[in-house]
């Protein structure tokens, strides 16, 4: 299928030009945030709107594949896809981008001279982890996944005179790295069982599948592992998760957000698009590993996170087991696919939100967040205290906060699948059975953190809180409030965000 | 009119309001959060006023959609059981509230978290949808949770946490529970899932699905009520609440608990309802003689009476799963004025912390010669909490003996033993303290109850004696409800409820006619 539109690109267009131009107007006007400020802005919006366009496009039956490399002589391999599940993708991304950079003015601010590398850094990020949603490409997916993550590697390390932010920086590439080349490698032996690159399209490997016979099921077992591993690395779910608290720990506070999320955001929109766009035919065969990867996860990060003294270590472990909530979606294939994209578009604001006050609170070049700094927020900050309480109680999973509906889809389209294991009849259902447990478990230090901010202690000192973080943080707070009461709008959306 | 939305709205409405009074006047928060507690109240006593008597209807009905494909609903809609846990509930949170004086500082968040915990509670026992049920049952743990945690004494940290851990263990169950029973209901009626408790009655489940369904709710609401061996979590937070919130907790948290297994686990899941109801009610017996004897010993008078509510609650428990209709109208009525007696103890150890600050039955002795009014009030407290025929108490143990006595002999013998009981550990943790000479020097000149105490006290008193001499009109309310619970089961499963206990059979030729001429006054004091 050729086509000559640019609808289906023209996000990571509209971002990547964003970046340059922010590059290019900074050099000129280098200490004026007020000029090249707005133009990362303004891409974000135009990010937003094109996420919209191809929403719309998708939803009067222009989607479809595009960009297929016909002229050469393999066979057809479309390198893009427009469908609704890379058009919510793009909106999502869009929206925690714009908030996530709000998050982070602070630091912007911090760095100086070195502000425009960072807003153009989180310009090219966010345009990467898109690629890794939107492309039916494997190799596509894994440039980018590099582009993302090497942009991420340099944030984590922006504050250069900080001693967290470096060794934050060198431990996320070291193991990033480790991480991507096992992808590639499972890339690579996909390709060599299947015979193909593209998980759409004539030859491809979902149309394989019913058609012939795979003669080598070793070799794709390994290449299906290995990109499992990646992507689980990067989305931080157990056991591939260890280096998350150090990271989110070191790196600069005011960036966190955005990579924490963003990185969930994609990773998870690329394990929903390789496993269950291509490989749902294979499902009896990484669905007990993705619910194995998912108990794991659940229960380390809930276990470790309860004796957490650090908010932003309590919160990568948070991450984690938020992972493995997210993946007990996924277990049900395609059913799962709404559940994964209402839990992930609601937590990543969360997660900006919580990490715009940890940099609030704690200044937004720290690496150490100690959870006594946040003893008498609410009273220190009546609104940030009250938001913060939301975003806390909405991650724990309490009933009219967004994280109850997330984590209740997730359960119930995991307790409503069939489980391929002997014996089994009831669906997932030990899996809902051990998400529940640890939700409950993690009630424990998620009130712990609530009642820090009511507590008599810390001190009275009133806590000012600038423009931009504040507006992050009432974001989130009020997408975490109000699609907690009244989901049936994003319910509705994300039934139709599913890969083609 | 959505009366029932209004009610549930106007505690964050109130909520609200205090959020929004301006920091430099913190005096005049509790004001406001007293006016802000009454119009529930005054919406509730509406409701009382115009629910209509003799049918077990749901009433004020309302019923949006949510979610058509889940089918999710806002369905709410109050019977006999549910109407008088709506009027306790709004009566208690303003007393609770004005019995707050001595919170001082943080005040506004306190007042803040007391709404929302009533618009939680109002909402769990209004809730037809099981998914919105669930929402405010689970709800309500955290404005309790931060009540424990930020206003108790000593031991509150491990008091808060344990409290939140256990009833969460418990809803983790539940949700489980509820999903499983949303999606077999779905499958039954051809659509993904429903969450419509009236769509689910019309199910026929298997009885193994019944009996894992029972237990995954009842392990819910028996750690709620809480249930012998799931009661360890009520003795501490009970003890280290401060006085609203050991009102609050007492007098509708663990109501939450019985309503549940009456309106879900009785209804939805008869046959299990049957198999099992030796075995819970059992355990209901073993918690009112262990929370009775244990309660005797108590060094700790708040303790003591937490532990009394042990004891209270299993009476409950039996008069449900007797499964005759007396005993589960005493039931109902017990969770009534359950709320009223342990709510007015609780009161009542509030003040006298408040002025010694010391829960030690050991610092006493005496008090009635410093305090009379206040010994006045508690003796009364206590003869009402154990059972004094003219008191509200006697006609919910009574009840519940009488109905259990006809399907549990053996049972309902020994509960009869946990009224002794009461009167012991009550009367003796009376006598330490208030009789006999004035032991401790600091209780010499100790003030006794001013006109904001005594007007506090005074309409538990009021309603205690009203429900005790008059209760006829609301076993009347009760009645049908009950009585409906009751022919479900007998209609679904081979069971009969004996012959004595059916209203239909013996009462109506006599009291029929004497109903229509003088309302029947005669029932009140029968006993």
């Amino acid at each position: 299928m050729q086509n000559a539109s640019f609808l289906p690109v023209a996000f990571e267009v509209v971002l990547l030009a964003g970046a340059l131009v922010v590059l290019l107007v900074a050099v000129v006007f280098e200490r004026d945030r007020r000029i090249w400020g707005p133009v990362a802005g303004v891409s974000f919006a135009g990010a937003f709107v094109v996420g919209l366009l191809q929403w719309r496009e998708v939803a009067g039956g222009g989607g479809g594949l595009f960009f297929s490399a016909m002229d050469l002589n393999v066979v057809a391999s479309p390198m893009v896809v427009l469908d609704g599940y890379s058009a919510f993708a793009a909106i999502i991304l869009a929206v925690v981008g714009f908030v996530g950079l709000l998050a982070a003015w602070d630091l912007v601010v911090f760095v100086g001279r070195r502000g425009p590398e960072f807003v153009s850094l989180a310009l090219l990020a966010v345009a990467g982890l898109h690629m890794m949603a939107a492309s039916p490409n494997l190799i596509v997916i894994f440039l980018g996944l590099e582009t993302a993550s090497i942009a991420f590697y340099i944030l984590a390390g922006f504050v250069r005179k900080g001693k967290g932010s470096e060794e934050a920086a060198l431990k996320y590439f070291l193991l990033g790295s480790l991480a991507s080349a096992l992808f590639l490698y499972g890339v690579a032996l996909t390709f060599g069982a299947t015979g193909s690159l593209s998980i759409y399209g004539s030859g491809s490997i979902r149309g394989l599948f019913s058609t012939t016979i795979i003669t080598e099921p070793g070799i794709l077992l390994a290449g299906m592992a290995l990109m499992l591993v990646g992507l689980s690395f990067k989305v931080s779910a157990a056991p591939f998760h260890q280096w998350a608290p150090d990271v989110y720990q070191g790196a600069p506070s005011g960036a966190v957000g955005l990579m924490a999320a963003g990185v969930k955001v994609a990773g998870f929109a690329a394990i929903g698009r390789i496993f269950v766009g291509g490989l749902i035919s294979q499902i009896d065969t990484w669905g007990p590993i993705l619910a194995i990867i998912a108990a794991a996860s659940m229960i380390i990060g809930t276990v470790m996170a309860l004796v957490q003294t650090d908010l932003k270590r309590l919160l990568a472990y948070s991450g984690i087991a938020h992972a493995g909530y997210i993946l007990t979606g996924l277990v049900a294939g395609v059913d799962g696919i709404p559940a994964m994209w209402f839990y992930v578009a609601t937590y990543s604001l969360m997660v900006v939100g919580a990490f715009a006050v940890v940099s609030i609170v704690s200044g937004p070049a720290s690496s150490d967040a100690p959870l006594a700094d946040f003893a008498g927020l609410a009273r220190r900050n009546p609104e940030i205290g009250w938001l913060m309480t939301i975003i806390i109680l909405g991650m724990s999973g309490m009933p009219f906060f967004a994280g109850f509906v997330g984590k209740l889809l997730a359960f119930v389209v995991a307790a409503s699948v069939d489980n391929p294991w002997p014996g089994g009849s009831n669906g997932y259902l030990w899996l809902v059975v051990i998400g529940t447990l640890t939700t409950v478990v993690g009630l424990a230090f998620y009130l712990r953190v609530v009642s820090t901010f009511f507590s008599a202690d810390g001190s009275d000192e009133e806590l000012e809180a600038g423009l931009p973080a504040r507006f992050a943080v009432v974001i989130s707070g009020a997408i975490t409030l109000a699609f907690g009461i009244v989901p049936w709008p994003l319910l509705d959306v994300v039934r139709d965000a599913l890969p083609l | 009119m959505p009366v029932l939305t209004i009610l549930v709205l106007l505690p964050l409405v109130g909520a609200l309001i205090v959020g929004m009074l301006p920091k430099r006047r913190p005096e005049v928060v509790f004001p406001v959060s007293i006016v802000a507690s009454l119009p529930p109240l005054a919406v509730a006593c509406y409701i009382l006023w115009e629910f209509t008597a003799g049918t077990a209807d749901l009433q004020f009905g309302e019923d949006v959609t949510l979610s058509a494909g889940f089918d999710i609903g806002w369905r709410v809609a109050v019977d006999g059981i549910s109407l008088f846990l709506i009027v306790l509930t709004a009566v208690l949170f303003p007393i609770a509230i004005a019995a707050s004086r001595s919170i001082g500082e943080r005040i506004k968040t306190y007042m803040i978290l007391m709404l929302i915990l009533e618009a939680g509670v109002l909402g769990v026992f209004i809730a037809l949808d099981l998914l919105v049920f669930f929402a405010f049952f689970e709800i309500v743990l955290v404005p309790m949770y931060l009540l424990i945690r930020m206003w108790g004494s000593d031991n509150r940290a491990y008091a808060s946490v344990k409290f939140v851990l256990f009833t969460a263990a418990g809803s983790a169950f539940l949700l489980v529970s509820i999903i499983a029973l949303a999606v077999i209901t779905g499958n039954e009626l051809g659509q993904f899932t429903s969450f419509d408790f009236r769509k689910m009655l019309t199910v026929e489940l298997s009885d193994t699905a019944q009996l894992w369904l029972f237990l995954g709710f009842g392990i819910a609401f028996a750690i709620k009520v809480p249930l012998f061996p799931f009661h360890t979590w009520l003795p501490d937070a009970h003890t280290e609440a401060p006085t609203a919130g050991s009102v609050i907790l007492a007098g509708v948290l663990l109501k939450m608990g019985t309503y549940g297994l009456l309106r879900f686990n009785m209804t939805l899941f008869p046959q299990a309802t049957v198999d099992l109801s030796f075995w819970i009610a059992l355990l209901g017996v073993i918690g009112i003689v262990y929370g009775g004897a244990v309660a005797i010993v108590q060094p700790d008078i708040k303790r003591l009476v937490a532990y009394s509510s042990v004891s209270h609650m299993g009476f409950i428990v039996l008069g449900m799963f007797a499964l005759t209709s007396q005993a589960v109208q005493g039931s109902v009525f017990m969770m009534i004025s359950h709320g009223l007696t342990t709510g007015a103890l609780f009161l009542l150890i509030g003040m006298i912390y408040d002025r010694t600050h010391t829960r030690a039955i050991a610092d006493y002795g005496g008090l009635a010669k410093v305090m009379p009014v206040y010994a006045g009030i508690f003796l009364f407290s206590a003869f009402a909490s154990a059972g004094l025929p003219g008191l509200s108490g006697f006609i919910g143990e009574f009840t519940v003996l009488v109905g259990s006595w006809m399907t549990l002999p053996v049972l309902a013998v020994v509960a009869g033993f946990g009224v002794i009981l009461a009167a012991i550990y009550l009367l003796w943790a009376y006598e330490r303290v208030f009789t006999g000479p004035v032991t401790n020097p600091k209780l010499e000149g100790l003030r006794d109850l001013g006109l904001r105490e005594v007007a506090i006290m005074a309409p538990l008193v009021v309603l205690i004696i009203v429900l005790g001499v008059y209760p006829k009109p609301v076993l009347d309310r009760i009645e049908p409800s009950a009585e409906a619970i009751l022919d479900r089961i007998s209609f679904v499963t081979d069971f009969e409820a004996p012959e004595f206990g059916r209203a239909d059979e013996v009462v109506e030729p006599e009291y029929g006619t004497v109903d229509n001429q003088d309302g029947g006054s005669s029932e009140g004091g029968g006993g």
